[in-house]
Order: structure tokens, then C-alpha cells, then sequence
């Protein structure tokens, strides 16, 4: 796993930028439509996301 | 305070206490430490300050827009840096700078103070520290002054510097204009260019050396503050450091014909690219900004396109209410951000004619912008996020009438140091506009103070913070070979840091007595 991060780092520290940004927009949009499944799921994304950055950021 | 009070209190002060405990004393990046402090941001929310998924999901899409607006400024102008640094176009224009002088004290006036300055306004974010402090050695000046006298000297210009992506973040947090922040914030920050300088020459030469160069401190630093003022007034607030460390070169390079500043003869070195050449993509973003600023038919086709959200009316479980309306827009062609991209395409393609680039330099080029951007990004992005959450469920508010009781009326004289301690602990001045922004314009309203004014010590304090981020020592101790032994580097900025943000406090107050 360490190997892992440290080859494909800046890839998966890119992602997680791209990540960070786009998935506000999705919550939001789910939230419009006042779908509380798909913002409970996209908050659970975004969390995972989060702690891949407080890990590795 | 109430007993309840002060539990809430401490409670809403748990996600910027996180991030500065882990930055501080466990050496936590700005992007990992934001991150923590976005999950106590979230869980202090849901548990003590009743938020829910769809405030949550809205105060995240609030963040993601305000971070696009500063990610937009940030990555142009690492992008501009990285295509003119390519060309070696940064190591000729310090070449060209060396051949003024051979004065100690003027060496460290316009590399330390105007040249970091002038890179701050076209880079930031740490390239100021680092380009110059191996210049300064090459100089012979010890690593440790190397590295101090950039980061003291070139504070002052950190607002309006990298294109203004501070005052951009202190203007999208607090929801106010230019009109009502620039004013204050080029006052407070031409007070500060006075002292960086100073305090750059005494941090090598102590007070014979300051007294020696009083004069070119006081013309400099007059042309650079003044013109600093006038751009910020004038709505070229994204030129404010570029211009003023312009002007303050051009003044700096006539000061040093003086002959009180020519015993020593200057350097003979010749480089390859001549000192026009190196600055043409500069004068090219000069001539796009202020024909995007100045010029009402260009500023209104570039204005065409904004994209922006609109966000319903949020209450939380506790019952606070966010009021609904439109979010930070984002004015894809005519954001300062889209014209330093115009400046970095045309500047590119002149340097190619020319043939200034090596095979792959375009791949470098990104490369290098990939690498500095994305950690960079990662510490904004999470930051602004958690004051979201902070912002749509009263916790900001909470803090600032925690501070507004216990300060009162000496608030302007705490300002300051609040923006210091943002930018020590996040190693930037808009992360801390971002943080503590919306806190000091909530106390200051409570207070019955200036928001204008307390806003403009916050982001003086953020800019002041520069000098002392252990973010920003380590870049430019890395430089010069002194990793791992940043403690005398950092030891030497405290003292001038804590000075001059005690001054600007003590100003602020006085300017909140007359306001």
C-alpha cells in the first residue's frame, strides 16, 4: 500500500483535488433536489476523501 | 461568559485549534492539518451546533466556489512563474539587479526587500523565500540572513501580491468590495513596508547599517507604498505588490547611483538573457491587466460569462439561519486569474520564438505547476471548506462574540495578531483571510468597530505571518542548505514579526479611534 501511494502519490493527491471540487457541486444538486440518500451517500465520498488527504495530503 | 457559553465557545474553536496544534507541534502540512480540521469542523457541527446533510452539502458547494476563485488566481500565477522560470529568466533579472551595487546594504534593499516583493506580486506562495535566498549567499551573506531577509522583507506585499489572491479571499469571505477594504488594508500594509525594510537591513547589520540606509528606505519605500495605495484604490488591486515592487526597483536602482551608496564597486556579471527579455512577460500582464481593469468596453466583453449558484435559505437543528442568495461568482474571462492565463500564453509563445526554452519545456513547465499547485490547493480547499460549516452553523459567530466580551473595545489592538496566527499556522495569508475573515468581521460589527478597518489589520497580520510560517522558513532553508536547521532562521523572523504586527496593532487602534 505504501509503495503503492508513494509510485502514483501526485496522481491520487491530483484525484483527490478533483475530488474535493467536484464533489461539493454533486451535494449540492442532490440537495436541490432534495434526494437525502444520494447527499448521505456523496458526504460519505466525500469523508473518504478527506481522510485520504489527512493521511496523505 | 456563561459556563455554557464558554463550552460552546471552546467547542467552536475546536476545528482551527486542530489545525494549529497539528501544524505547530506536530508538523502537519497546511492540506493534512485542513483536512483534520475539517472532520472537527464536521463532527463539532453535527453533535454540538445542529447541522444537518443539506446545510452540510450546501455550505461545501459555497466552499467549493469560493476556492475556485482563489485556486483560479493561485494556478495562473504558479503557471506564469514556472514559464518565465524556465526561460532562466528569474536568475537574469537578479543578475541584472547585482550589477546596480556593490553596497551591502542596497544588495539586501533590492533583493531582499524588492525583489522578493516583486516575486511575491508575480509568484508567492514561497518562491519569494527561496529564489532569493541562494541569490543572497552567492552574495555572501550567511544561509540564516539569506533566508530571514526575504522572509521579513518581503511581507508586506503578500496581500497584493501573487495577483491579489489574499484580498481576493478577504473580499469573497466577507462579502465586502474593494472600495471598503482597500483603502485600509494599502494603509496598514504601506505602514508595513517601511518597517519589513528596515528591520531586512537590521536583521544583517544591525542599527549602523539601518541608519546607513535610512534614505533608501524612506525613497523606496515611499515610491513602493504610494504606488502600492494608488493601485488598490483604483480598483488594480490584483496589481498592487506587482506594481508597487516595480516602481520600488525602478527607484531602487536609481537610489543606488547615489553616492553615498557607491563606495563599493558593483558586480561585472553578464547573463545570457538581457533584462528586458527576462521582464516581458511581466510588462505583458502589466498592459492585459490594466486594459481588463481600466478599460470599460474590455472589462465589460471579458465580464460576459459568470458563473455562479444560487443557494435556498439554510437553518440549522439549533435554529440559525444562513439567508439564502447567490454564491462567490466565478467571471470565467475577466477574473484575475483569466488574464494572468492571457499574460502566461502570450509570454510563452514570445520565449518559444525567441528560443529561450530547452527540448520538453512546456512538460516541465506543468510538471512543476502540478507539483507546487496541488499541495497548495489541498490546504485552501479543506480550509475553506470547514469554514463553511463553521460559517452556516453559528460557530463563527460564537467565536466572535466570545472575543467581542472579552476584548471589547482594545479589539483593534488583538486584530493583527490574529492574521499572524492564521498565516503562522496555515503558511498563508489567504488561508488565513479565509479562516479567520468572516470572525473578524462578526466582532467587529459586535463591537461596533470598522469591518473595513479590523479586516484590513487581519489581512496586514496574515501578510506579517509570512515572515514567521515555519511552512515558508522550511522552503527557503531547503535552499540553501540549511534542513533541518530552521530553529535560528525562525528565531531571528519571530522577533521582527512580533514587533511589527505589536505596531500595526497599536496603529489600528489609533486609526479606529479617528474612523
Amino acid at each position: 500500500m505504501d509503495s503503492l501511494l508513494k509510485k502514483h502519490g501526485n496522481t491520487l493527491k491530483t484525484t483527490a483535488l478533483i475530488l474535493m471540487l467536484a464533489i461539493p457541486f454533486l451535494l449540492y444538486a442532490a440537495a436541490l433536489h432534495g434526494s437525502i440518500l444520494q447527499v448521505k451517500l456523496l458526504i460519505a465520498i466525500f469523508i473518504v476523501n478527506m481522510l485520504f488527504v489527512m493521511k496523505n495530503g | 461568559m456563561t459556563d455554557l457559553f464558554f463550552v460552546k465557545w471552546i467547542l467552536a474553536l475546536s476545528p482551527i485549534l486542530t489545525v494549529l496544534v497539528l501544524m505547530i507541534f506536530r508538523n502537519w502540512s497546511g492540506s493534512r492539518a485542513g483536512a483534520a480540521g475539517w472532520f472537527v469542523a464536521l463532527i463539532t457541527a453535527t453533535f454540538a451546533f445542529g447541522a444537518h446533510p443539506i446545510l452540510i452539502a450546501h455550505s461545501q458547494a459555497k466552499g467549493a466556489l469560493l476556492s475556485l476563485n482563489v485556486l483560479y488566481i493561485i494556478w495562473a500565477a504558479l503557471l506564469l512563474y514556472n514559464v518565465v522560470n524556465e526561460t532562466g529568466a528569474i536568475k537574469a533579472i537578479g543578475i541584472g539587479i547585482q550589477r546596480f551595487s556593490g553596497d551591502k546594504s542596497i544588495q539586501i534593499l533590492i533583493f531582499g526587500w524588492i525583489f522578493a516583493s516583486f516575486l511575491q506580486g508575480v509568484a508567492g506562495y514561497g518562491v519569494p523565500i527561496a529564489v532569493v535566498a541562494p541569490l543572497l549567499v552567492g552574495l555572501g551573506f550567511s544561509p540564516v540572513v539569506a533566508v530571514a531577509v526575504p522572509a521579513i522583507g518581503h511581507s508586506w506585499s503578500v496581500t497584493f501580491g501573487s495577483m491579489g489572491a489574499s484580498f481576493q479571499a478577504l473580499m469573497a469571505v466577507s462579502g465586502l468590495g474593494a472600495p471598503d477594504l482597500a483603502p485600509w488594508s494599502a494603509t496598514l500594509l504601506g505602514i508595513t513596508t517601511f518597517l519589513c525594510g528596515i528591520c531586512a537591513v537590521h536583521v544583517y547589520g544591525g542599527w549602523k547599517m539601518t541608519k546607513h540606509s535610512a534614505l533608501a528606505i524612506l525613497v523606496i519605500g515611499t515610491a513602493m507604498a504610494g504606488t502600492q495605495y494608488i493601485l488598490a484604490v483604483s480598483g488594480m488591486w490584483t496589481l498592487g505588490g506587482f506594481g508597487a515592487s516595480l516602481v520600488g526597483l525602478c527607484s531602487g536602482l536609481l537610489v543606488a547611483k547615489l553616492k553615498i551608496y557607491n563606495q563599493v564597486p558593483p558586480s561585472q556579471t553578464q547573463s545570457e538573457m538581457g533584462l528586458g527579455w527576462a521582464l516581458s512577460a511581466y510588462f505583458i500582464l502589466i498592459v492585459i491587466v490594466s486594459s481588463g481593469v481600466m478599460i470599460p468596453p474590455v472589462e465589460a466583453f471579458l465580464g460576459q460569462i459568470n458563473l455562479t449558484l444560487v443557494f435556498p435559505e439554510i437553518i440549522s437543528m439549533k435554529g440559525w439561519v444562513t439567508q439564502a442568495g447567490k454564491g462567490k461568482a466565478i467571471n470565467i474571462f475577466g477574473h484575475g486569474g483569466a488574464l494572468l492565463l492571457y499574460a502566461t500564453i502570450i509570454g510563452f509563445l514570445i520565449y518559444r520564438s525567441k528560443g529561450f526554452y530547452q527540448s520538453h519545456a512546456l512538460k516541465k513547465i506543468v510538471q512543476k505547476t502540478i507539483k507546487s499547485g496541488v499541495p497548495t490547493s489541498l490546504g485552501i480547499v479543506s480550509m475553506v471548506c470547514f469554514a463553511m460549516i463553521m460559517d452556516h452553523c453559528q460557530m463563527i459567530t460564537i467565536l466572535a462574540e466570545g472575543i467581542s466580551r472579552v476584548f471589547g473595545s482594545i479589539y483593534p489592538l488583538v486584530s493583527p495578531w490574529i492574521g499572524l496566527l492564521g498565516a503562522f499556522m496555515t503558511g498563508s495569508n489567504t488561508n488565513s483571510n479565509v479562516v479567520f475573515g468572516v470572525l473578524q468581521q462578526e466582532t467587529a460589527q459586535l463591537a461596533g468597530l470598522s469591518a473595513g478597518l479590523i479586516l484590513a489589520a487581519q489581512t496586514t497580520g496574515g501578510a506579517l505571518g509570512s515572515m514567521i510560517a515555519p511552512a515558508k522558513i522550511l522552503v527557503g532553508c531547503s535552499t540553501v542548505g540549511l534542513s533541518g536547521k530552521e530553529g535560528p532562521v525562525l528565531k531571528a523572523t519571530l522577533q521582527y514579526g512580533l514587533i511589527i504586527t505589536g505596531v500595526v496593532g497599536m496603529i489600528t487602534m489609533l486609526f479606529s479611534y479617528i474612523s
